[in-house]
């Protein structure tokens, strides 16, 4: 497909979906579906695509006729000469952006409830404040329990990162393309990439929530949830920084005869281990972060005392944890600013 | 210069990308020679010298060592062969954060066991080896500053330690001197040639410029598009032969 072609295509994709958007809205707007209507998956979605079809079929109408719509001016190529300086209003494209975005943003606020009455609420405001008067008056008889907890949670995410250490710091080599040369190599590489992405795209607070069924409640399960995750994440960020070392040590290395251990020992690991621990520090405090909220999920740590004390509204409790938990990811996220600014 | 120890024969390489780099090229190394490569960039020079020693895998062809075919060798054979045919690089390619010292250790790393290697567990004799090695060529002072501190010329010559510590019998320089400037090129050259003279080392080195050609080979092949275009001495380059090698209107630079 030539590029002007590409292009083309993109534009009237573009525009079918602001058709299908526009007709779509005017459509609940005018005949007002039943909520088994709206769930009639089959029937909607051959809706909306009949409404693509008219959309891409008026806009390739509409730029035959010379007319620029928006999805011409966003997708031009660069070799087409640029649109006149005209009004905005005096354009198909400026109507057509207009109405896409007023419909986009009132269909939001539809969708969302958004409701003055319910921000203006009088009761709902009395609660409000008898909730923050709670957290601002915080009960600091439970401080030894709070914190207590607190240094658990900090243990939780620094056993979690030292033991994803070793490895992700093994697999990050078989997963660095410059590495992974032989083509069963690439199979390697591509397959623990793959692994990666999904491990990471899973939350840690859902490898919690099935950590706590399978080891039980408690920090243990947290501790897991953590750990898989930061596996994942820390042996991504390892490869890219051993994709990116210089070749030159490792070729000559290499031709020293060394075997291929040798040359990523020598060759490789001396130019990583710098960024290595700047990445391992900034995981750990990302993980003291995680832990808090793994533990509302039952994760052990100061997240679980939180929804304890939630659960029974007992507000300046809440206060006290709140303080705690400021207190310290504030300080963590100092500490691990100096440390990875001095060892760059 | 009696025994040839290095006979290639009918050697060619092409690239996954489709690029001939290398097509037929037949030629004997004999034992001590400073046997200089010419050729224009694109050449073929560089990959030429990465089949000898096997950081590359030729596509067709024989390459004799010591009259043994070394380019169908696989696995470990290919770090043995590599040992013994070491190689220095236009860009040095030290390891940066190590020490010279370790730098000239990392050429004893051939047949070094993973736990020995693991812990940098070199033997008190290769130390002191390295560092004989580090005062052939002037620079034993500097052994415990990081590789990174030292000047071009300075790393290149911890470069050709590094490579004596292999023990090589022959000596592979792809463009040793072409990051250097001109006053440090010969320093290094001069020490390649007291490799070559005082240790009967083969050298087998890439060079550009013409007046280092002439000072320090004993012969010479030139490379164009990935042929073999001339075999000979250095004074038998004539100006006809440099047009041939580097393209009509060439003209020569000369490095005092």
């Amino acid at each position: 497909m030539s590029n002007k072609n590409r292009y083309f295509l993109k534009a009237r994709i573009f525009d079918g979906f602001n058709i299908l958007f526009i007709l779509m809205v005017a459509t609940v707007v005018l005949i007002k579906p039943s909520q088994n209507q709206l769930l009639d998956l089959k029937f909607n979605s051959s809706l909306a695509l009949l409404f693509f079809l008219v959309g891409i079929f008026l806009s390739s109408v509409l730029s035959q006729k010379g007319f620029l719509t928006w999805g011409n001016l966003i997708f031009k190529s660069s070799s087409e000469k640029p649109p006149q300086p005209i009004s905005w209003y005096k354009t198909l494209w400026g109507w057509q952006a207009l109405i896409i975005l007023t419909l986009s943003i009132v269909v939001g606020l539809v969708m969302t409830n958004f409701s003055f009455y319910e921000i203006l609420n009088r009761e709902g405001i009395d609660g409000a404040l008898r909730l923050l008067t709670g957290i601002f008056n915080p009960d600091w008889s439970i401080l030894p329990r709070a914190v207590n907890h607190m240094i658990e949670t900090l243990f939780m995410a620094f056993i979690a990162t030292v033991l994803a250490i070793p490895f992700a710091f093994v697999l990050s080599f078989f997963s660095a393309r410059n590495v992974m040369e032989s083509r069963v190599g690439f199979l390697v590489y591509l397959s623990l990439r793959t692994f990666f992405n999904i491990a990471r795209s899973i939350e840690a607070i859902i490898w919690a929530i099935i950590f706590s069924v399978w080891v039980g409640i408690g920090p243990f399960a947290g501790m897991l949830a953590l750990m898989i995750h930061s596996i994942a994440s820390l042996a991504k960020q390892y490869s890219e920084m051993v994709e990116s070392v210089s070749m030159g040590p490792v070729e000559g290395i290499k031709s020293t005869g060394a075997a291929p251990f040798q040359v990523v020992w020598f060759g490789i690991v001396p130019q990583i281990i710098l960024p290595y621990i700047s990445i391992t520090i900034y995981r750990w405090d990302i993980n003291v972060r995680m832990a808090t909220i793994i533990g509302l999920v039952g994760g052990g740590g100061i997240g679980t005392l939180l929804i304890q004390y939630q659960g029974q509204a007992m507000w300046p409790q809440v206060g006290c944890l709140v303080v705690v938990i400021a207190v310290v990811v504030c300080l963590l996220d100092q500490v691990s600013a100096h440390i990875r600014e001095a060892v760059k | 210069m009696s025994e040839t120890i290095l006979s290639i024969k009918n050697l060619s390489k092409t690239y996954d990308n489709g690029t001939q780099a290398l097509a037929d090229i037949s030629f004997d190394v004999k034992k001590g020679e400073f046997l200089v490569v010419i050729g224009l960039s694109g050449s073929g020079k560089s990959t030429l010298l990465r089949c000898l020693n096997r950081l590359l895998d030729p596509t067709s062809g024989q390459i004799f060592f010591h009259g043994k075919n070394i380019e169908n060798t696989k696995g470990r054979a290919v770090f043995s062969v590599r040992k013994k045919i070491g190689m220095i690089f236009q860009q040095f390619n030290l390891v940066p954060r190590y020490s010279v010292l370790t730098n000239v250790l990392t050429g004893k790393l051939a047949g070094m066991g993973v736990l020995k290697s693991f812990f940098s567990l070199f033997s008190v004799e290769d130390k002191s080896q390295a560092l004989d090695y580090l005062k052939l060529v002037g620079i034993h002072e500097k052994a415990y500053l990081r590789a990174d501190q030292l000047s071009g010329g300075q790393q290149q010559r911890v470069a050709i330690a590094r490579a004596l510590a292999q023990k090589p019998e022959v000596l592979l320089a792809d463009e040793p001197v072409a990051s250097l400037d001109p006053a440090t090129c010969h320093v290094v050259m001069d020490y390649l040639r007291k490799v070559n003279q005082e240790l009967g080392i083969t050298i087998i080195c890439n060079l550009h410029f013409l007046s280092l050609v002439r000072e320090y080979a004993t012969r010479v092949i030139a490379l164009k598009d990935g042929k073999l275009v001339f075999e000979g001495s250095p004074d038998q380059i004539t100006e006809d032969w440099f047009q041939k090698i580097y393209g009509e209107g060439a003209r020569e630079i000369h490095v005092q």
